[in-house]
């Protein structure tokens, strides 16, 4: 009884405020904002002052003109970038190096004599050792050291508040194809690796140039496939010309590479947003920070733990089983020869209609964890197909060459042409994301829907770009 | 293969794909527009029809609901059979009547409708010549569980985009008084409260004029082919029949008027000057996000840099710095402050 | 039963553990939550890493855009819970982020709020303090960098600001760990019930519609007398925040009542 009293009262409440609200109209918003800071401008005058002067040298304001200035603007830019990826480049190589020795070379000879002293058989030791640890050493010499140096050197900048200024400068061009100028930094970002660039999304607080950000990122050519571009550049377009202009040349394919993955993701951008991201909210808004002195220790600990560890991490776990999985399509036979080789003939059909071989078409389903493992993958395979038994480590273990040479002639003997190279970089730039880099996606959209346009969408792209490219091809070049 | 069969079929694929899956003109997208013609949809749309003309006091007749829902004679007549087996209607002197069962689905559906066009003006970017046709779509689709969830989420608004009241989860919705712009006498100042959105080539004309409900507007010139009226220091002339659809009411002496403001995108690097309004085409997250950053009428804000290409441009504001492309500060009106 | 020992209880907690469990906090190891909130940029997160020593575990909350951290710390004897709520610049817009603190603070009611404020910015930062002020009886505000507001010349009377806002002002430099001990310290004394809040409500009349908003609260007041601050739940309503129209309609709106006015001094 008393219950069906109160209620019908607070009923009372909500239909007389229902009644009043058509009275008022809908400023009310408005007002009470205005109402607030009338209060905080009334209460802050009271309590803030400046002692003596107002400094004459505004050093925030001068960086801030320096940066935005349409002469020093963009090579400041471009010059802190460039130093930030070369230094990441050549920074990392040593210790990468380092690290592999030491998994590759030093760890896993003892695994498999300690396997054997404990008379593990030899499937099993197959599966663990040459499949899920070697597949996880590679990750993580391979990622770790780029990784860390990337992240604390981009932090830095964000630190200190320099990379609000370039989203300033980036947004005109962004916001012509539906985006924000923050994408510029998850772009940035991109390169080091999708999954932090996606990770990195979070700074765009609009929901459609968030989503176009995640969705696009992947088109920045990230850590992993920088050393498959140059790589197979050196080998299949530097060889085009003399021997001296070999270097240039291939540099410049691969920076062509690059700047077609900000094209295309300039151009998607522009179609997500014309299309099925017209129905998602847009508000832009980019507050500059205050130009603050970069506390250097704290950003080492927080960019490696936030950053590189967490990334490194995802990696790994998917990384194992995929290890596996390598392991046994090249050890477990059927009539005679390995699943591989069954997929790799089966594959061949198809993928030579696109400008590829069933190699690396399988390479790029089977390594799908990372990036970093697909020339490995494509290596071990082709030797596998052709039966050579002197180079590498043996069926279903990864391994890399130091010479390209060698490489070269590996996969030369594999069939490879000029054109099988072309596409083979342009499919390293236009294919599904990374594993990693795709439960990433999922994790921050939160939706499949999203996820699968992400995945699918450059696939799809790259198909058809290698498709038309190989066809044209094959024409002009009278085969 | 030959390289050359390969290509036309390749390109061949690719032209099915686009004429297939091309955003609404495309088989896909046709296919599913037609799928949502059922009776259903006449149904509703009947009753809306029905509704409109209770409103305005005119007597529908069938040809003037067949001439509405686009269908024959004789199916208007089934329709209003079965509209009368249904209990919507009732037929008096050959008056078509809503019972009140009737008028009540008729404003849930109206309420469907306005509510998705807020949505789609405060929630995402679809272009305003859209959300009259969308809404149209949504209004069949969408359940009552789902409408009420709607409208909580948008804070339960009142009007539409376009000024329309949204009518209550149990039918009410209010009088307002109106006029026509084309009534406004010479020199008077009037509130725009409302623009029809049907015929949509109309709408689409008045719109490309830039005029929102809630703007301010002053009739400057009237004759019967043309009527002169500025509106935020810009003028503009209208056919009589456009400003027949643009409905104002005349602005109370106290409510402030802005007529002859700037916009914040006018002024220079280095000047300061105050807030005075926040133009009502700035909406949903943008207007709240604003507000937020303390631009209210009153705020002290200084041009302070320009992007390295123009735009956008930081201000300063209540000692922040923010930037703010030109199309968002095109709708933050200005006054230059004098000089002392 | 409880209630009324509550009533009674000047140290006793305040916080509403059922809705803090439904809200995903575990509070068995705890004796007071503390939330968290703050523009973005503020420092927030330096904050609470100082507060936590980074020893504690910071788990990451399952939100959907941005996630919250939990942390814990002991002081004189008690232990805190705190919560890391989303950087936000108001808490009346519609936002997950805004949602997800407002409801925090609104309805799991912490033992206390910490505000942490750009000192170099105040006047914007007091936007989102005076909007906490109005659904909290309990809060602290934390004016954080104070080394950038010394660099730009920019001095802050905090005592005055504490007597404008009726709550304790604590100035930091949370990069250099100054002035966290007296932040703990507050916050113990507003937790214990030592210093007792009169939090600042916003005091201009809101255009327009002063009769409308004294209309409905006298109604309001009427029906929830021992609520503290019905005018902004008649705010609230008259903007048509749904969350606050079903709480109104459950009458859970009158458990939030605090219960500072019942102690008989």
């Amino acid at each position: 009884m008393m219950n069906v009293i109160n209620r019908s009262k607070n009923e009372l409440i909500i239909s007389e405020a229902s009644k009043l609200r058509w009275e008022i109209g809908e400023n009310l918003h408005d007002s009470i904002i205005e109402s607030i800071y009338m209060d905080a401008e009334k209460i802050s005058g009271k309590v803030v002052s400046f002692i003596g002067e107002k400094p004459k040298f505004d050093f925030d304001r001068i960086v801030d003109k320096i940066v935005t200035s349409k002469w020093t603007g963009f090579p400041i830019m471009f010059l802190i970038l460039a130093f930030v990826f070369w230094l990441t480049i050549v920074g990392s190589n040593y210790p990468s190096r380092l690290l592999a020795s030491f998994f590759v070379d030093t760890i896993h000879p003892i695994l498999k004599d300690y396997a054997n002293i404990i008379g593990l058989p030899l499937f099993i030791g197959g599966v663990l050792i040459d499949g899920a640890y070697i597949s996880m050493a590679w990750v993580v010499s391979v990622m770790l050291p780029p990784m860390a140096i990337f992240f604390p050197m981009f932090t830095l900048l964000e630190d200190f508040g320099y990379l609000p200024r370039v989203a300033f400068n980036m947004d005109n061009l962004y916001r012509r194809v539906g985006a924000h100028g923050k994408q510029a930094l998850t772009m940035s970002m991109g390169f080091g690796c999708n999954a932090a660039g996606v990770i990195a999304t979070r700074i765009i607080d609009s929901p459609r140039e968030r989503l176009i950000a995640i969705i696009t990122n992947n088109f920045s050519l990230c850590n992993g496939r920088w050393p498959t571009q140059i790589l197979i550049a050196t080998i299949f377009i530097g060889s085009l010309v003399p021997p001296v202009f070999g270097g240039l040349i291939s540099a410049a394919a691969v920076v062509a590479i690059a700047l077609l993955g900000i094209f295309l993701s300039l151009v998607v951008s522009w179609g997500l947003s014309k299309t099925v991201l017209k129905g998602e909210a847009s508000a832009f808004s980019l507050e500059l920070p205050p130009y603050r002195p970069p506390r250097i220790l704290q950003t080492l600990y927080t960019s490696l733990i936030d950053r590189t560890i967490f990334v490194l991490g995802r990696a790994v776990v998917f990384a194992i089983p995929a290890g596996m999985v390598i392991w046994l399509v090249s050890n477990i036979n059927v009539n005679e020869i390995s699943l591989a080789e069954h997929f790799i003939k089966w594959f061949d059909l198809y993928a030579l209609i696109i400008g590829l071989n069933g190699v690396i078409v399988l390479a790029y389903v089977i390594a799908i964890p990372a990036n970093e493992i697909v020339i490995p993958t494509i290596l071990m395979l082709t030797i596998l197909t052709l039966g050579i038994s002197d180079v590498g480590a043996g069926s279903g273990i990864l391994f890399e060459l130091d010479n390209a040479a060698d490489v070269a002639s590996i996969l030369h003997a594999g069939g490879w042409t000029t054109l099988t190279g072309i596409n083979l970089m342009l499919f390293s730039l236009l294919h599904n994301p990374c594993s990693t880099t795709i439960f990433t996606i999922y994790k921050e959209t939160g939706s499949i829907k999203w996820t699968l346009i992400s995945t699918i969408l450059p696939i799809l792209m790259g198909l058809t770009v290698c498709f038309f490219l190989t066809q044209i091809w094959r024409i002009s070049s009278g085969i | 293969m030959e390289p050359l069969i390969t290509l036309i079929v390749g390109i061949g694929v690719l032209v099915v794909i686009i004429l297939i899956a091309a955003p609404e003109k495309g088989l896909w997208s046709r296919w599913a527009k037609q799928k949502t013609q059922r009776e259903k949809v006449l149904v509703e749309d009947a009753l809306k029809h029905l509704y409109d003309c209770e409103y305005n006091n005119i007597d529908c007749t069938l040809n003037s609901i067949s001439g509405n829902l686009s269908i024959s004679g004789d199916q208007a007549s089934k329709l209003i059979s079965k509209l009368e087996e249904l209990g919507l209607i009732v037929r008096k002197n050959g008056k078509i009547i809503l019972t009140n069962e009737g008028r009540l689905y008729a404003l849930r559906i109206i309420r469907t409708h306005r509510l998705w066009e807020k949505y789609l003006a405060d929630n995402t970017s679809v272009n305003e010549t859209d959300w009259h046709n969308l809404a149209e779509l949504k209004e069949h689709e969408l359940s009552n569980d789902e409408v009420n969830k709607l409208a909580a989420r948008l804070g339960n608004p009142l009007q539409d985009p376009h000024g329309d009241p949204i009518p209550s989860e149990s039918g009410e919705i209010p009088k307002v008084k109106y006029f026509d712009l084309s009534q406004l006498s010479v020199g008077k100042f009037g509130r725009i409260y409302h623009i029809e959105d049907e015929p949509g080539e109309v709408f689409a004309q008045i719109n490309a004029q830039g005029l929102y409900p809630g703007m301010q507007v002053r009739v400057l010139e009237k004759s019967n082919t043309r009527i002169k009226f500025e509106y935020e220091g810009e003028e503009c002339v209208l056919a009589p029949v456009l400003a027949s659809n643009v409905h104002v009411i005349p602005l109370e002496d106290n409510e402030e008027i802005t007529k002859d403001f700037e916009n914040l995108s006018s002024i220079s690097v280095g000047e300061e000057v105050v807030v005075v309004a926040l133009s009502k085409a700035l909406r949903g997250q943008q207007r709240r996000r604003m507000l937020d950053f303390g631009i209210v009428p009153g705020t002290l804000i200084k041009a302070q840099l320009k992007s390295l290409s123009g735009d956008p441009t930081a201000y300063e504001v209540r000692g922040t710095t923010i930037a703010l492309r030109k199309n968002q500060s095109d709708k933050i009106y200005i006054k230059r402050k004098e000089k002392v | 039963m409880s209630k009324m020992e509550n009533n009674n209880c000047a140290t006793c907690p305040a916080h509403n553990l059922a809705n803090l469990t439904k809200l995903g906090v575990d509070m068995t190891n705890f004796d007071y939550v503390v939330a968290l909130a703050g523009n973005p940029n503020t420092g927030k997160s330096t904050v609470f890493n100082n507060m936590t020593g980074l020893r504690q575990h910071t788990g990451n909350w399952p939100g959907k855009t941005v996630g919250r951290a939990e942390g814990g710390f002991i002081y004189a004897d008690k232990r805190f819970k705190i919560v890391d709520l989303p950087g936000t610049y108001s808490l009346l817009s519609t936002s997950t982020d805004e949602e997800i603190a407002r409801d925090f603070i609104l309805f799991g009611q912490p033992d206390v709020t910490v505000i942490v404020v750009d000192a170099t910015r105040l006047e914007r930062n007091l936007n989102l303090v005076l909007q906490v002020l109005e659904i909290t009886e309990r809060a602290v505000v934390c004016l954080n960098l104070m080394d950038e507001a010394k660099r730009h010349k920019i001095q802050i009377d905090y005592r005055t600001l504490s007597k404008s806002l009726g709550v304790p002002v604590v100035p930091t430099s949370a990069r250099q760990g100054d002035g966290i001990k007296e932040l703990l310290n507050s916050i113990y004394q507003v937790s214990i019930g030592e210093y007792k809040c009169k939090p600042h409500r916003i005091s201009n009349e809101i255009k327009n519609v002063s009769n409308a908003v004294e209309k409905l609260n006298r109604i309001i007041s009427e029906k929830f007398p021992q609520l503290p601050n019905t005018r902004w739940i008649a705010l609230r309503l008259l903007e048509g925040d749904q969350k606050i129209i079903d709480a109104v309609r459950s009458g859970e709106i009158g458990s939030l009542s605090r219960s500072d006015e019942m102690v008989v001094k």
